[in-house]
C-alpha cells in the first residue's frame, strides 16, 4: 500500500513538473530551450511512478505508534531549531537541540541536558572563536 | 615513467605539515565515525564537508582530508560489524557473516586483525590501480564530445545501483527525482527562472550540500528513532593484543583475489563499495568453502569481503576523478564538495590541476600505512568509544549538521530545507529507493542538460547528433545491455519470491 501511494505521489509530482516544465520558452540562441530537459525527465517519471501503482514491489514496515511519536517529536526539534536559531542565539538553541534530541532517543533528561549544557558552548567556541564564523551568542530576541 | 615523476610531485604536496596534519585526523575520526554503529562513510563525509569549508583549506587539503575520513570509515566499519554484528554501512554488512561468530568464539583480535590487513591490501592494490588506470580513463575522456558526455550521465544513471538486487525503477525514480530538483533555479543558458515559485532563495538552485546533509545525516537521526529506547547489544570483548600472524599469512590468496574483484566492481560506474564486498565474498566462497565453514566464523569470509569493498571504495574514485561520474555514495559526495569549491573532475583535471590529483593519490598511500597502523595497536581504543550511546552522539551530528549547513550560506531558508531533505532521505530509505541516484542526479543534473543542449546547438536542432560518434553508441550499448541484465535479475528475483510463497 505504501508504495502504492508514494507512487501516486510521485506520479502527481511528475505531472506538475511536466505541466509546468513545458512551458519555459527563451528567446533566442538556444536551439532546444529550457523546457525540453523537464519534459525528458517528467515523462518516464510518470511512467515508472504509475507502473510502482500498477505493480508494487516491496514493503514497508513503519514503526509503531510509540516511534513515530518520537520521530514528529525529532522533526519538531529541528524545524525549531531553524526557526528559534536567530532570535535566541546560537548557544541557547543548541543547548534546546542537543537535550531535546538527546530525550527523545531514550537518553535521561538529566544527562541529555548535561550533554547539551557542555557541547552548545563548546561549539559555539569552536566555531565562532576557533574558526571565525560568525554566529551570534545572544539572538535578537536579548539585543 | 612520466606516472613516477608525477607521483613524486604528489608526495610533495601531501608531505606538507598542514596535509599530513589533516592526514591523521582524517583517519583516526574516519576511523572512529566508521566504528560507531549506525554512521559509515557516506554520512561521515557528508557530515564534514561543510566542515571543511568553514576550516578554509584549499581543494586539496580539503579532498585530502575527506579522503582520509572516506578510507578510514572503510577500515572503521568492521569494527562494529565483528564486535557488534552491526554494520555501520552497507559495504560491511557481508563482514559480520563471518567476522561476528569469530568473535563469538573468542578469536576477536585475530578478526580485526585479518580484517585491517586485509583492508590495507585491497585499498593500497586500489590506490596502485587509480595510479595506473585513472590517467589513462582520463587522457581517453579527451575524445568525448557534448553527445558523448550526455551518453555517459545516461550510462551513469542506469547502471547506480542497477544491480544491487533492488527494484530498478525504484533506482530510476530517484535519479529522475534528483535530476528533477537539479533544473531549479535559474537556467544557466537562458537565464529564466524555473520552479522556482517565485521564492528568491530558490533562484540559485538547491546547494547540493544541504540536500546531501539532509538526505544523508538527518534522514538517519529519523531511521535511528525507530530503534531507540531499545536495549543496545553490548560488543564483544577483545581477547588479545596479539593477533596471530599465521592466520593472516594464511588469507593472503584470499585477500588478493578479494582485493582484485573489488577493485574491478569499484571502477564499474553505480557499483561501488557494497558489490566489491558482495562479489568478492562470494567469490570467495565458491572458490574455498568446500567444508561448509563460511559463514560460522571462516577468516577467510572476514578477509575476503574487507578486501573488496577497501579495493572497491579506492577503485570508485577512478571514475570521479577522470570523470566526473562518481560510482559510489561516498565518492558522490565528494564530487559535490569539489563542485562546491569550483574543481571540476574530469579529463581535464588532471591537465589543469595536476597538484590537485597527485597529492590526492600520494596521501592515500600514506592514508592506508597510517590505518594500518592506527588500527592494529590501537583497536582497542576505537573499540571502548565505540560504547558512546546513540542518544549522546545523534545529537550532536544533528548540531555539527545545522552548524555546517549554516556557515555555507548563513540561510535560515537552507536549514529548513535541509529538515525537508531529511524527512524525503527517510521515506524513500523505508520505500527502500536508494539515495545515491539522487545525489547524482541532482549533482550531474545540470551538466546532463548543458551537454544535451550544446549537442543539440551544434547540430542545429538534429537529435541524431546523439548518436553520432562512436563513443555514444559504445555507451548506448553499453546501457541498454546493463538495463537488460538488472530487468532479468529483478524479475528473476520476483519468480523466486513467487515460488517460496506457493510452497509456504
Amino acid at each position: 500500500m505504501s508504495v502504492r501511494l508514494a507512487g501516486v505521489a510521485i506520479f502527481m509530482i511528475a505531472a506538475l513538473y511536466t505541466w509546468y516544465g513545458r512551458d519555459y520558452t527563451a528567446s533566442f540562441g538556444d536551439v532546444l530551450g529550457p523546457a525540453v530537459f523537464p519534459v525528458i525527465l517528467g515523462i518516464p517519471t510518470m511512467i515508472l511512478s504509475a507502473s510502482l501503482v500498477v505493480f508494487p514491489s516491496g514493503q514497508v514496515a513503519w514503526p509503531d505508534r510509540e516511534h513515530g511519536l518520537r520521530q514528529l517529536a525529532a522533526l519538531a526539534v529541528l524545524l525549531g531549531y531553524a526557526l528559534l536559531l536567530r532570535p535566541l542565539g546560537f548557544p541557547l538553541a543548541t543547548f534546546g537541540l542537543i537535550a531535546g534530541i538527546g530525550v527523545i532517543l531514550g537518553g535521561a533528561p538529566r544527562k541529555a541536558m548535561i550533554l547539551g549544557a557542555v557541547f552548545s558552548p563548546a561549539l559555539w567556541a569552536l566555531f565562532d572563536q576557533v574558526l571565525g564564523l560568525p554566529l551570534a551568542f545572544l539572538g535578537n530576541w536579548f539585543t | 615513467m612520466e606516472t613516477l615523476s608525477l607521483l613524486a610531485q604528489g608526495f610533495s604536496v601531501a608531505l606538507t605539515p598542514l596535509n599530513i596534519a589533516l592526514l591523521l585526523i582524517g583517519c583516526f575520526s574516519g576511523t572512529l565515525i566508521g566504528a560507531m554503529p549506525g554512521l559509515g562513510p557516506v554520512n561521515g563525509v557528508a557530515i564534514l564537508i561543510p566542515l571543511t569549508f568553514a576550516f578554509g583549506f584549499d581543494a586539496t587539503s580539503s579532498l585530502i582530508l575527506l579522503s582520509a575520513v572516506y578510507f578510514g570509515a572503510m577500515y572503521g566499519g568492521r569494527i562494529s560489524s565483528i564486535l557488534l554484528n552491526i554494520p555501520g554501512d552497507e559495504p560491511a554488512v557481508m563482514t559480520t557473516l563471518d567476522g561476528y561468530p569469530m568473535a563469538q568464539q573468542g578469536r576477536a583480535a585475530d578478526a580485526l586483525a585479518i580484517s585491517g590487513v586485509a583492508s590495507f591490501i585491497g585499498s593500497t592494490f586500489a590506490v596502485i590501480g587509480l595510479t595506473l588506470f585513472a590517467p589513462m580513463l582520463a587522457r581517453m575522456a579527451i575524445y568525448f564530445g557534448p553527445a558523448d558526455y550526455f551518453a555517459l550521465y545516461v550510462l551513469a544513471f542506469i547502471t547506480i545501483g542497477g544491480i544491487a538486487g533492488v527494484d530498478p525503477r525504484k533506482t530510476l525514480i530517484s535519479a529522475l527525482l534528483g535530476l528533477m530538483i537539479a533544473t531549479m533555479g535559474l537556467d544557466p543558458i537562458s537565464g529564466i527562472p524555473r520552479f522556482t515559485f517565485e521564492n528568491y532563495h530558490l533562484y540559485d538552485g538547491v546547494d547540493p550540500i544541504v540536500a546531501l546533509v539532509g538526505l544523508f545525516a538527518i534522514s538517519e537521526i529519523l531511521l535511528l528513532l525507530e530503534t531507540a529506547a531499545r536495549d543496545r547489544a553490548k560488543p564483544i570483548g577483545i581477547d588479545s593484543w596479539l593477533p596471530d600472524l599465521r592466520a593472516i599469512w594464511a588469507t593472503r590468496w584470499t585477500v588478493l583475489r578479494g582485493s582484485f574483484v573489488g577493485f574491478v566492481a569499484g571502477v564499474l560506474p553505480g557499483a561501488g563499495a557494497s558489490l566489491g564486498s558482495v562479489m568478492a565474498y562470494s567469490m570467495e566462497k565458491q572458490v574455498s568453502d568446500k567444508d561448509g565453514t563460511f559463514g560460522k566464523g571462516d577468516p577467510r569470509g572476514v578477509a575476503a569481503p574487507e578486501a573488496g569493498n577497501n579495493a572497491a571504495s579506492g577503485g570508485a574514485l577512478i571514475p570521479m576523478l577522470s570523470l566526473g561520474v562518481p560510482g559510489s555514495g561516498t565518492t558522490a559526495v565528494m564530487l559535490a564538495m569539489l563542485i562546491t569549491l569550483n574543481v571540476q573532475p574530469g579529463p581535464l583535471l588532471f591537465e589543469r590541476q595536476p597538484e590537485l590529483v597527485w597529492g590526492l593519490v600520494a596521501s592515500l598511500y600514506l592514508a592506508n600505512f597510517a590505518l594500518l597502523i592506527l588500527n592494529l595497536p590501537m583497536i582497542g581504543l576505537f573499540s571502548r568509544l565505540m560504547m558512546v550511546p546513540t542518544w549522546a552522539l545523534l545529537p550532536i551530528v544533528a548540531a555539527v549538521s545545522f552548524v555546517g549547513v549554516f556557515s555555507i550560506s548563513n540561510s535560515i531558508f537552507d536549514l529548513q530545507l535541509m529538515v525537508l531533505f531529511g524527512v524525503l532521505g527517510y521515506l524513500l530509505r523505508k520505500l527502500d529507493v536508494s539515495l545515491v541516484p539522487l545525489v547524482l542526479g541532482l549533482l550531474l543534473g545540470g551538466d546532463m542538460e548543458r551537454n544535451l543542449r550544446r549537442a543539440i546547438s551544434i547540430s542545429n536542432g538534429d537529435w541524431g547528433v546523439l548518436v553520432a560518434s562512436p563513443i555514444s553508441v559504445t555507451l548506448y550499448v553499453m546501457t541498454a545491455l546493463f538495463l537488460a541484465l538488472s530487468v532479468w535479475l529483478a524479475l528473476r528475483d520476483h519468480k523466486r519470491v513467487k515460488r517460496r510463497e506457493l510452497l509456504d
